[in-house]
């Protein structure tokens, strides 16, 4: 592979630039100009700016390609095996890829003011390129292995910005739960293409979707790997049951939170669905239990959401619950229902998260009551996105979360079985009361007698204008602009929907009306559909303001009546605990004794009683030099007569 | 009388004596005779192949008298070693010699 | 004819009773625990070893053993016993494995011998002479086996001056 190719494909060197930019960023930063905090910063933003372009490039040239763009060298030659790597540039990749570098750059910018004056601002900027490259890659992964490398390698850039603030006990605990959660599921994946390669012997992702498709592949090994693969999902987009590392996973810094754990990272599960989604939809059972986990996901983590006070929490929950939503749209066979969501979610959550990032770099606090107390309504511009995002969670017209909500509804309905439809429309309405419970809170905070220390901390942050020009100045637009950016594609985006659709699925615009799975037909039945999920939506909205927004109201909650199933959702279901339990019981009660027992008896006895046998035989055999001659005699004569019976006879 | 066998198994028998008189004995020189009884046994045997298999006789004869000179030879030794040793343990039992041990 | 074979049966009988000789005094000078018996029975044994040199064709022979191994050599022997303690004032414990040891070692290398005596069979030289007299002896031993002579003369010679050697050594030790 030689640089000719550069002035020669600028496709080419486009994705190119995309998969190794970042890297080199990451390898300049941690190498060389780690004391230079600026200059890291302006490294990594700039390689993110470049793959930004490098990315729309793509995005705009190959749109209307007919087929897709496919680079390939062969890496691992076995045999009868090939497995490559390089870049696969279809719609789906291709859409990934831009929605993946304009968050990266977008988080990248607002952490120019958020993590402005800390000291590990290098390392935070080379472990955001690491996760750029990472993720990029991932998704122009023209192969299994290619993705499941570039998979670990974005959990590894997930530990390593979770527990960013290492020195805290809890965020290296996050960390570490986290990865090794995610690295659960990923045996699962890692079995699953496996279970390909010997099934059907090829790993690349094409091949694969059209043989499935085909019906070339063994229905077993179909189910099988899809089953298998699935767990990875279940494991990074913490899906039921392995969901508990997410809400832990806020540990990290917000922007963080906003690019992985809420847009990029944890949809990269939701990608993989899609990505295979030819190959897991020619398997009925896969598709069902990826249907049952997503709903069980989108239910639980969304009560979950309704009894915490910690506004990263809240989105955190909710991203669970969205996931699980994704999932259940790709596990009806809703393939661009799916996409679209993912799309749409990654803009608002992006948006929310930042948001609650400007108010906690203002306030200092995570806690929404503080937060309102404070003052946070005065805020304008974070509050005014922050409302948007949560509107367009909630599922209200015009913002892009409708037309994505109605799109999975849509596909849920044309389900046979109406329970996962009933299960969608009343996620949709715990989503909007939930969210909007956190608007209220801080638009229409309660006052308490607080010490006077928190009325002057309140009153001093409060008007943020007062706080110093300097700070005001870069780093509040820095941390202003993404959002604001955020908030109007969320406002606009809904409104592409169709084209998106004629660009995914290939189709011209006007045809889109065809598949009645993916759009769920425009009978009747589709704008009774329509009517019952914005009511419902609204109707959340309604009943959050009425517990929580109207003036008499208490900021209770109705779960309060019920403190068993309070204390229930508070503790995540109890699912902590039950793992802390089994892992006491498996691992620290079975295995650690079984190895303890091992190394004291068998490895340190095996070795002992070596010890012990040389010294033994030594002092069974040390008579021979008694000193006496008559027993060395003994000795000698009777060997020599042995030898001479021996060779005599 | 007129077979080799019979000379080659008094003689073995006369070795082996001695030998088991060497292995057995705590008396110094009680080994010391032992050992005397076993260059015989082996005088003998060169005796009778001398006398019934060597070509020339007078060679057999030659060895035997070497031998009968070593041993007085070594005799001699042997008892001025034992008395050596019996000045320094003031005992010539064999079982009290064991500064090799160990 | 008949006076042949008379002395031939005699020379016989005789023969094995110096063959009992010999293995009552080897007997003799081994199993008793009495140094002055053990001596005795050397003594025993080494004349009838004498005697068999006789019936082995060498008169030469059986007067030199009776010159260097009994009168030389035992009366060292009897010298160096006088000048002992004798060894029955000590506590006298047989131990068991000894003896089984020195039984079973004996007895193995007994039975190697023996064995190897009677399996192989032996071959006399092509062409055999038949001359015994001393007059070869000495002349041989003075032309082609002079080395032997020579040899013979210098280990005695060491052997008396390590003999002086080592007991006068010892004595200045112990003075």
């Amino acid at each position: 592979m030689s640089m000719m190719w550069l002035p020669h494909d600028p496709v080419l060197s486009a994705a190119l630039a995309c998969a190794t930019l970042p890297f080199l960023a990451m390898a300049v930063i941690l190498i060389f100009t780690r004391p230079y905090q600026r200059l890291s910063c302006a490294i990594s933003v700039g390689a993110i700016t470049v793959c930004l372009g490098s990315a729309l490039y793509l995005l705009i040239t190959l749109r209307h390609a007919p087929a897709p763009v496919e680079y390939q060298w062969a890496w691992i030659i076995s045999s009868d095996m090939l497995i490559p790597f390089g870049f696969l540039l279809d719609r789906l990749s291709l859409l990934m890829l831009t929605i993946v570098a304009v968050i990266s750059f977008l988080v990248q910018v607002y952490s120019i003011g958020y993590m402005h004056g800390d000291p590990g601002f290098s390392r935070y900027y080379a472990f955001q390129s690491l996760f750029a490259w990472a993720m990029m890659t991932m998704v122009i992964a023209p192969g299994m292995l290619q993705l499941y490398i570039f998979w670990e390698l974005v959990g590894l850039a997930s530990y390593l910005l979770i527990g960013y603030y290492y020195e805290k006990w809890s965020a290296s605990q996050a960390g570490k739960k986290a990865f090794v959660m995610t690295r659960l599921g990923d045996i699962g994946f890692f079995l699953g293409i496996i279970t390909v390669l010997l099934g059907f012997g090829d790993l690349g992702i094409l091949h694969m979707n059209h043989a499935a498709q085909a019906g070339d592949i063994h229905p077993a090994v179909v189910t099988l790997g899809a089953i298998l693969i699935f767990c990875g999902v279940v494991g990074k987009s913490a899906q039921f049951p392995l969901l508990t590392w997410l809400p832990d996973a806020m540990e990290g810094p917000t922007p963080v939170s906003a690019l992985l754990h809420s847009a990029t990272m944890v949809a990269a599960g939701v990608y993989l669905m899609s990505r295979i989604f030819p190959f897991f939809a020619a398997s009925p059972d896969a598709m069902a239990v990826a249907l049952v986990i997503g709903t069980i996901t989108m239910l639980l983590a969304s009560t979950m959401a309704f009894v915490t006070y910690d506004i990263k929490q809240v989105w955190a929950y909710s991203t669970v619950s969205q996931l699980g939503f994704m999932v259940m749209s790709l596990a009806a066979g809703g393939y661009f229902a799916g996409v679209f969501h993912l799309t749409t979610h990654a803009g608002f959550k992006a948006l929310l998260f930042l948001c609650s990032g400007i108010f906690i770099h203002e306030y200092h606090t995570n806690d929404m009551r503080e937060i309102g107390r404070g003052g946070g309504r005065k805020l304008i511009i974070p509050m005014v996105c922050m409302t948007v995002g949560a509107l367009a969670l909630a599922g209200i017209f015009p913002f892009s979360g409708f037309f994505s909500k109605e799109a999975i509804l849509g596909v849920l309905a044309a389900h046979p079985n109406k329970l996962f439809l009933g299960a969608g429309l009343l996620g949709a309405l715990m989503t909007a009361y939930y969210s909007f419970r956190l608007i209220f809170f801080i638009l229409f905070p309660r006052e308490t007698p607080e010490p006077a220390h928190h009325d002057e901390e309140a009153h001093g942050h409060g008007h943020g204008s007062g706080h110093g020009a300097g700070h005001h100045g870069h780093v509040f637009w820095a941390m202003a602009w993404p959002v604001m950016i955020l908030a109007t594609v969320t406002l606009v985006l809904g409104f592409f929907q169709n084209d998106l659709q004629g660009y995914l699925l290939g189709l011209e615009p006007a045809a889109h009306g065809h598949d009645a799975a993916e759009h769920g037909g425009h009978g009747p039945g589709h704008y009774l559909l329509l009517a019952t999920a914005v009511c419902l939506a609204v109707g959340g909205v309604f009943f959050a303001y009425l517990e929580f927004g109207w003036k008499k109201a208490t900021q209770e909650g109705f779960l309060r009546k019920f403190p068993a199933v309070e204390t229930l959702f508070a503790n995540r279901w109890y699912m902590d605990h039950f793992y802390r339990k089994a892992l006491d019981l498996c691992v620290y009660c079975g295995f650690t004794n079984i190895f303890t027992r091992n190394d004291r008896r068998v490895i340190d006895g095996g070795i002992d009683g070596i010890c012990r046998f040389t010294v033994g035989g030594g002092r069974a055999v040390s008579f021979l030099q008694s000193g006496m001659l008559q027993y060395n005699l003994v000795l000698m004569v009777t060997a020599v007569g042995i030898l001479v019976l021996v060779f005599a006879l | 009388m007129n077979s080799l066998s019979v000379y080659l198994t008094v003689a073995a028998v006369l070795f082996s004596l001695g030998l088991f008189g060497v292995l057995m004995r705590r008396n110094l020189i009680g080994m010391l005779i032992s050992i005397e009884l076993m260059l015989n046994g082996a005088n003998l045997n060169f005796m009778a192949f001398n006398r019934f298999l060597a070509p020339e006789p007078a060679v057999g004869q030659i060895v035997a008298l070497f031998v009968m000179g070593i041993a007085a030879a070594e005799a001699a030794i042997g008892l001025s070693i034992i008395l050596a040793l019996f000045r320094r343990l003031r005992s010539i039992n064999v079982e009290r010699a064991q500064r090799m041990r160990g | 004819m008949s006076g042949s074979f008379v002395i031939d049966s005699l020379a016989h009988a005789v023969f094995w009773v110096v063959v009992g000789f010999v293995f009552a005094g080897a007997a003799l000078a081994v199993f008793p625990r009495n140094i002055v018996y053990n001596v005795l029975g050397l003594i025993l044994c080494l004349t009838g070893v004498a005697a068999l040199f006789l019936y082995l064709g060498s008169f030469f022979l059986a007067l030199m053993q009776l010159l260097i191994y009994v009168g030389a050599i035992c009366i060292a022997i009897v010298f160096a016993i006088m000048l002992s303690r004798p060894l029955h004032l000590e506590v006298p414990r047989r131990r068991m494995p000894k003896l089984a040891a020195g039984i079973g070692a004996a007895a193995i290398f007994f039975t190697a011998v023996t064995t190897v005596a009677w399996k192989t069979a032996w071959k006399p030289a092509a062409e055999r002479g038949a001359d015994w007299t001393i007059t070869t002896i000495g002349h041989l031993l003075l032309t082609r086996y002079a080395l032997v002579f020579e040899i013979i003369s210098l280990v005695l010679l060491v052997a008396i001056i390590g003999a002086i050697v080592t007991t006068g050594f010892s004595r200045r030790l112990s003075s």
